[in-house]
């Protein structure tokens, strides 16, 4: 094995940091990250409370705890969601050719073009705003890509000797493209689930930033940066803090997809 | 049994294949033989019902006296592995880099004969035995890249047995392979072509393997089958303009000696295969062929005993 480039390590660095973190916060926080307490509001930063408290007194570092935990549980079940229904519609649009092809590939570009934020505002104004209306905002808008990645893989397998000697072996397209054309394109679409996380984990603290995500009281980085917006020349940290952790997650995970792109695709590494 | 009677593959603007016609019967040895480009896979391809998507098939094929131009995927898949099965040139690429090879032989014998993995893999192991690979049980656990490119192709081999296939088309099975391991692999064929009276396709550009392999031979250029007939016969004495000039293409013993005096080089046949769409639309090999006629690119010339050529009568 090769040296492993530096932005795969410094990204899984940063995303062991983050989903440690929210691991942690279920069986552990240093305070009750909904305790409110006015008289000790704003305090800087002790012993006690390590990054100090909000406009009511709640303890900054736990909320951003808990905070990490939500963002990561609405990312990966969206990545998830949508990543599955994604790769089965391109492994579909591979397998059949044809019409099928283009017209699942015509509805994917359509979904492609439309914003992710105006169907959470759509949805938000029927079911009401919540971290659901998150999720599943983020899975449609990450069905299209996946399909795309998927479909794009899956042509070149079709292509490969091995599925002819398949096909000649009489296996239908459901079976090929269970055992032979999935498990050989499993790199790209992990490499593209890395990077989706990082950008569901920007979309989740958009949306909760217009409130369309997360509710009151359960604590999200991109509630809190807003509820901190107003406070911004009273209190500046309590933006910073929200800000730093959008930051470090979604660096992590750009890196961490860019790294293991590098290490998967072959015409990467004979350039390096 | 195969049978087929002006079956025609186009490609884009092109014939890969033009009204070819010919029966194979259970047991029989047959070659296709010419340079790349010829049709010969369209041909292989277009016995399986696996022309590209963009390709269109005509004229007629019955396979155990089902039509199957026009036939769906389905249709197709039912036939594939039980009635006809494939091997194709490259062992590497043919088998899946990510899957044990006994998985990938075992695969069929689950889907069409409904046998459990414990049968499946029995059956491997027995046909592992019967196409020569050593220390099977070793073998059907090990992935592709572990083996050697002659085992492989008796992996592909066995894989392509696993249903007991009434035909098997073989194109350049042995091609990829290095001389010894190529023979090995010939006798492998036509042992099992015999043992099992199964009909055997040899598609290949090496006239010796060929010569070795079959009884009967088509020769195939531009999509035409411009000569056919006992192997020994054609290509000893071949009559056509093409076979006459594929043959002398071949380095032997005899022609090194006659070119010796023009630096050494090989005879071969000047040009090369022109693409699909650019052939004339009478004989294929007009333009390259050292004895035509005027009415040779215009009109396509008739099959007359053994081969379609303007010349035939003449006893070329
Ligand atoms: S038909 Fe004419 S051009 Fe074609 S092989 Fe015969 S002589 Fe040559």
């Amino acid at each position: 094995m090769t040296r492993l480039p530096p932005n795969l390590i410094i990204g899984a660095v940063l995303v062991a940091l983050v989903a440690g973190t929210a691991a942690l916060s279920l069986v552990w926080t240093p305070h009750d990250h909904t305790l409110l307490n006015i008289r000790g509001k704003f305090a800087p930063p002790s012993e006690l409370h390590w990054l100090g408290t909000d406009q009511l007194g709640r303890d900054v570092f736990s909320q951003l705890m808990v905070a990490a935990r939500n963002s990561v549980a609405v990312a990966l079940i969206s990545v998830c969601l949508g990543g599955v229904i994604g790769v089965a519609l391109g492994l579909l649009a591979s397998a059949m050719g044809g019409v099928v092809e283009d017209v699942i590939m015509r509805i994917a570009d359509i979904g492609f073009a439309f914003p992710a934020l105006l169907f959470a505002i759509m949805l938000a104004a029927v079911f009401g705003p919540s971290l659901m209306v998150a999720i599943i905002a983020i899975a449609f808008i990450n069905i299209p890509v996946f399909a795309r990645v998927t479909r794009a893989s899956a042509n070149q397998i079709w292509t490969r000797e091995y599925v002819y000697a398949a096909r000649a072996a009489g296996m239908g397209r459901v079976t090929i493209s269970r055992d032979h054309v999935l498990p050989n394109i499993a790199a790209p679409i992990i490499v593209q689930a890395t990077i989706e996380f990082a950008i569901a984990i920007l979309a989740e603290a958009a949306l909760s930033y217009l409130g369309l995500g997360a509710q009151p009281p359960a604590p999200s980085w991109g509630r809190m940066l807003s509820e901190a917006q107003t406070l911004m020349y009273l209190a500046p940290q309590l933006a910073i803090y929200p800000g730093l952790c959008i930051v470090t997650a979604v660096l992590g995970f750009s890196l961490l997809g860019d790294g293991l792109r590098d290490i998967t695709d072959p015409r990467l590494v004979r350039q390096r | 049994m195969i049978e087929a009677a002006g079956l025609t593959v186009e490609l884009g603007a092109g014939q890969a294949v033009r009204e070819a016609s010919f029966v194979i019967a259970p047991g029989d040895r047959i070659g296709i033989v010419g340079e790349s480009g010829c049709g010969k896979t369209m041909l292989g391809l277009a016995l399986m019902g696996m022309v590209p998507d963009a390709g269109r098939v005509s004229g007629s094929l019955t396979v155990d006296g089902t039509q199957m131009v026009g036939a769906g995927e389905a249709t197709w898949q039912r036939l594939r592995a039980r009635r006809v099965a494939m091997i194709f040139q490259e062992p590497m690429a043919a088998l899946n880099p990510i899957k044990r090879v006994g998985e990938t032989v075992m695969e069929p014998m689950m889907v069409h004969l409904g046998l459990g993995r414990d049968a499946a893999r029995a059956r491997a192991l027995e046909l592992f035995r019967e196409v020569g690979i050593p220390d099977p049980e070793a073998r059907l656990r090990q992935f592709p890249h572990e083996i050697s490119g002659g085992q492989r192709q008796r992996v592909l081999i066995a894989l392509a047995l696993a249903c007991d296939p009434g035909v098997l088309i073989a194109d350049e099975p042995t091609t990829a392979l290095d001389a010894n391991v190529a023979l090995r692999v010939t006798q492998l064929l036509v042992g099992l072509a015999e043992r099992r009276t199964m009909g055997l396709v040899f598609i290949s550009h090496d006239l010796a393997a060929v010569a070795r392999a079959t009884e009967r031979v088509m020769v195939m250029y531009g999509g035409d089958i411009v000569e056919r007939g006992a192997t020994g016969e054609v290509l000893v004495r071949p009559r056509h303009p093409y076979t006459q000039g594929l043959l002398s293409a071949r380095p032997s013993p005899g022609n090194m000696r006659a070119t010796a005096g023009r630096r050494g080089r090989l005879p071969t046949i000047p040009g090369s295969v022109p693409p699909l769409a650019e052939l004339a639309p009478g004989c294929r090999f007009s333009g390259r062929c050292p004895v035509e006629l005027d009415v040779c690119r215009g009109e396509r010339p008739p099959l007359r005993g053994t081969m379609i050529c303007h010349r035939a009568e003449e006893g070329a």
